[in-house]
């Protein structure tokens, strides 16, 4: 089963600590470079209607409809989660519209290609953009560590396993009081 | 890596952590398991360091003392040696030719430190002889610190920010706790979470209200009479504690003949709310074994602000909701040190731990251990005086230290006006400010992070922070800039460290005579009262034993009439104008706005939130510029569309220097704490026809404005080079 990263409507506070923390966690290598319009770009956001106020992002799906919509071959199961392949991204904008739930999104950055050693800007690079669990960060979704109320978790296979076995249990017990 | 404990410089809530630093310059922070925020922190925690490094995103850090020889000339940088006789010659004229009571000084509630504050007010005390000292608590939960002095005899939370998250049931009022302090809001959550009840009353549906139990979206302006409602529902239902109140209150018959009136079908048309909702709410927070009643600005910041907190904590006296874990009164604490600047007295009426300055033998106490004769008997003048005591000739000097009234004072038209009618006007800070831009000297301080000191977080709790990074360019300490001048006055100050003053104060303050720097090491901390030194964590919550700190251990009673806010809507200001916070934000923007993240979130010109139902009748668009208008002032900000504002108010945050609120608001005081009626101003709102215009005005706008301040600094470097002052 694939991971994805989950949020409890009934714990955001809508402070925007996660869109930042993610922002940060892709920004830069090592070090992340300070945050500006240019480069705030948070693969979750916060959204706020009259009643709910809770984070959006990947839901990592099993079928994932971005993944069958992409011509290239740019979208892949790896990890037990949805990874881009960038170098494949053409930006056509199929994924961005296959997405039931909006979370996926087609960006551009500087391209950047490198002849004996100088690094040249060419054009711009497309880049199909969305969570991608931190892939590379040891410690997990740097969402997940910054929220102040505990408000998002990391859903996998093992949890869904025990959530679900203490729901199986809680229906059991419920069916002799009935 | 090296890694220096910290306490967060934003809110109230005390938060604990590292920071990280790489060659001489802070790169990030580690939360700390500490006593407040158990290795929990908000956005402004996490990112909100970089102001330190000078990044001059928004303003520059000051590096050198600056002075201008007359009001129409540019500043010019000066030595530190030249500073401080200036500043000494100037406040000894004033003092000679006017008396000591023509000098204000301010503490400052902000990243300086409880040492700081007690030596500013030592200074003004004992070096000019004047109580003239006053903080931005102010202008904030000054009504708090004097309506919970009279009822319960002391002016803080009475129990802790940990016992929050174990409380059965949460009242909270006029607090928007996401916004204000997202860590505590963890701790609400928590306890709703372990099944405890929460009542919101609040006119916007803010996040806690999302999670309530029971949601009272009053009408803005209506607190006294929802609380004398709530307080004839406990005493008309039988629902109050009738042992509690015979044993540990008084007042009760004066106080049960006021509320009589305010049943809540009387209340309804004032409030706009449903009388059976009054009552529900007052028959869960009585049925719950504990319960805690929260509240913020939302409840200060009017004319009825004391009179409003005295009658909060009636409910908990009526309901014995007090003296044991987990229930009390709690103005929760805004800046990160307002606690502590109040606790530190800078404040015109007390000493260093409420100590009155009126009592001679307290006053004799002082002034044997400072050295002197005597010290001012007369309590002293409060910030929101200043612009009519100006006016009136009576004020000549102002010493401001790290507070900008010219951004967060009510009707800035007046601030600017009571600046420029100083004769001299010192500015000690660690940003050029709007209201640096009125001072003749400005004194350039070592920011959080480049000293060390002892800040109080909202509930009593002191904690140490250390310095990271060394001071930047020629930066000095405040305190240690208080005491040169101090010196050059003829009232010579001298200390090695803030261990030394914390021990002086310590000394002369009962309350804090066990809060020793050995007990604050790493994330020790320590509640005052703390009056011994085998007490290794003071006091975790007050009135122990139902005792209240008033002269008879009882508890005051008390209420009083309901009337209208000041300011009045017509039919050309038809709309109420509350101002509020938003959480990427702090105080006046001088520090969040010049970190990277924090001010990527939210930029000029800050906004407004109308409902869509208001802003469909005034054509007004979702993201448009509009102009806002008071019979004060007119501003260009940007409208937000939303349901959670209610209908017939908008609501504004104060930080932006274009979109800024307070050019609207007025001034109207709470009688007893001078604290100004933020939260209700007539307004009105009008669209633009040419938003490409508008957009290129605020932009254009926004760039002088920062333009004037960075070149101020830059130019004077220049200027000196040129002509050495």
């Amino acid at each position: 089963m694939n991971r994805f990263v989950a949020a409890d409507p009934s714990k955001c506070i809508g402070c925007r600590t996660c869109e930042i923390a993610c922002s940060m966690a892709h920004n830069g290598d090592g070090t992340p470079a300070p945050l500006s319009d240019e480069n705030f770009k948070p693969r979750i956001r916060v959204i706020k209607t009259a009643t709910v106020t809770t984070a959006v992002m990947c839901h990592h799906c099993e079928d994932a409809p971005c993944l069958n919509s992409c011509p290239e071959g740019a979208i892949v199961y790896r990890n037990n989660s949805v990874q881009i392949d960038q170098e494949r991204c053409v930006g056509c904008k199929n994924c961005m519209m296959a997405c039931p739930f909006g979370v996926m999104d087609v960006i551009t950055v500087p391209a950047v290609k490198e002849f004996a050693g100088v690094k040249m800007t060419t054009g711009v690079k497309a880049q199909a953009h969305k969570c991608d669990l931190c892939t590379d960060r040891e410690a997990g979704p740097a969402c997940v560590a910054s929220c102040p109320t505990n408000a998002l978790h990391v859903v996998d296979e093992e949890s869904v396993e025990k959530s679900l076995a203490d729901l199986r249990a809680r229906t059991a017990v419920s069916s002799i009081a009935v | 890596m090296e890694k220096h404990m910290s306490v967060c410089p934003y809110c109230g809530t005390g938060c604990k952590f590292n920071l990280l630093v790489e060659g001489e310059k802070i790169v990030g922070v580690e939360p700390l398991d500490g006593i407040t925020n158990e290795g929990r922190l908000c956005l402004k925690g996490h990112y909100g360091f970089d102001f330190v490094n000078d990044t001059k995103i928004l303003t520059p850090r000051l590096m050198y003392p600056m002075y201008r020889r007359s009001r129409d000339k540019d500043f010019e940088r000066i030595t530190w040696d030249e500073a401080i006789k200036i500043a000494a010659t100037k406040f000894s004229e004033i003092k000679e030719k006017y008396g000591p009571d023509a000098i204000m000084t301010t503490g400052s509630s902000r990243g300086c430190g409880n040492e700081t504050n007690f030596v500013m007010q030592k200074f003004t005390r004992a070096a000019i002889g004047t109580n003239n000292v006053d903080n931005c608590a102010r202008v904030c939960h000054a009504p708090s610190v004097a309506g919970l002095a009279v009822t319960l005899g002391n002016g803080a939370m009475s129990n802790s920010i940990q016992e929050i998250g174990d409380t059965e049931c949460l009242l909270v009022f006029g607090y928007n706790v996401a916004d204000s302090h997202p860590v505590i809001a963890r701790r609400v959550i928590e306890a709703k979470e372990k099944g405890a009840k929460v009542i919101v009353c609040d006119p916007r549906k803010i996040e806690t209200a999302r999670l309530a139990d029971l949601y009272l979206p009053l009408k803005n302006g209506s607190n006294m009479a929802l609380v004398n409602a709530f307080a004839n529902v406990l005493i008309n239902e039988g629902l109050y504690d009738k042992d509690f109140v015979a044993k540990h209150t008084e007042g009760f018959d004066e106080y049960k003949k006021i509320v009589s009136k305010y049943t809540p079908e009387y209340v309804s048309e004032i409030t706009g709310l449903d009388p059976d909702d009054i009552r529900e709410a007052m028959r869960i927070y009585a049925a719950a074994p504990s319960a805690t009643i929260l509240w913020g600005m939302g409840v200060t910041q009017w004319t009825m602000g004391v009179d409003v907190v005295k009658g909060l904590s009636g409910l908990a006296l009526l309901t014995g909701n007090l003296g044991r874990p987990n229930v009390g009164v709690g103005p929760v604490r805004g800046q990160n040190n307002v606690q502590g600047s109040c606790d530190l007295g800078v404040l015109p009426n007390v000493f260093p731990g409420y100590q009155p300055v009126t009592d001679a033998k307290i006053r004799a106490k002082f002034a044997k251990r400072w050295g002197v004769k005597e010290l001012p008997d007369k309590i002293g003048a409060m910030v929101t005086d200043v612009p009519h005591l100006v006016k009136d000739g009576k004020l000549k000097g102002y010493y401001i230290m790290g507070e900008d009234p010219a951004q967060t004072d009510p009707d800035l038209t007046s601030v600017r006006e009571s600046l420029e009618g100083m004769e001299f006007v010192i500015v000690q800070d660690i940003f050029m400010t709007k209201t640096a831009m009125f001072a003749d000297l400005v004194l350039p301080a070592t920011s959080w992070g480049e000293h060390e000191g002892v800040f109080t977080a909202a509930d009593r709790t002191f904690q140490r922070f250390e310095a990271a990074v060394p001071p930047k360019g020629e930066c000095k300490h405040d305190w240690e800039i208080i005491s040169e001048i101090s010196t050059a006055m003829g009232y010579p100050m001298h200390y090695e460290n803030t261990k030394e003053i914390w021990d002086e104060l310590r000394e002369l303050t009962p309350i804090f005579y066990g809060a020793t720097y050995e007990k604050m090491e790493g994330l020790g901390y320590v509640q005052w009262p703390c009056t011994d030194l085998d007490d290794a964590h003071g006091t975790k919550y007050l009135y122990e034993g139902n005792k209240f700190q008033r002269p008879n251990g009882k508890g005051l009673l008390y209420a009083c009439e309901w009337h209208p806010p000041m300011d009045q809507t017509d039919d050309d200001f038809p709309l109420v104008l509350c101002t509020v916070r938003e959480v990427g934000h702090y105080s006046c923007r001088s520090m969040t706005g010049n970190c990277s993240a924090l001010q990527t979130l939210a930029d000029e010109p800050g906004f407004v939130t109308i409902n869509p139902e208001d802003a469909k009748r005034l054509g007004i668009k979702d993201k448009e510029l509009v102009y806002v208008s008071s019979r004060r002032g007119k501003i260009i900000t940007r409208a937000k569309l939303t349901e959670r504002t209610n209908k017939g108010a908008v609501y504004m945050t104060y930080q932006w220097w274009i979109g800024a609120c307070n050019e609207l608001t007025g001034e109207s005081f709470d009688p007893t704490s001078k604290t100004p009626e933020y939260k209700y101003s007539a307004v009105k709102l009008e669209s633009i026809d040419d938003q490409i215009w508008a957009e290129n005005h605020v932009q254009e706008l926004y760039a002088t404005l920062k333009g004037n301040l960075s070149g101020a600094v830059e130019n004077a470097s220049v200027l000196a080079e040129q002509e050495p002052a």
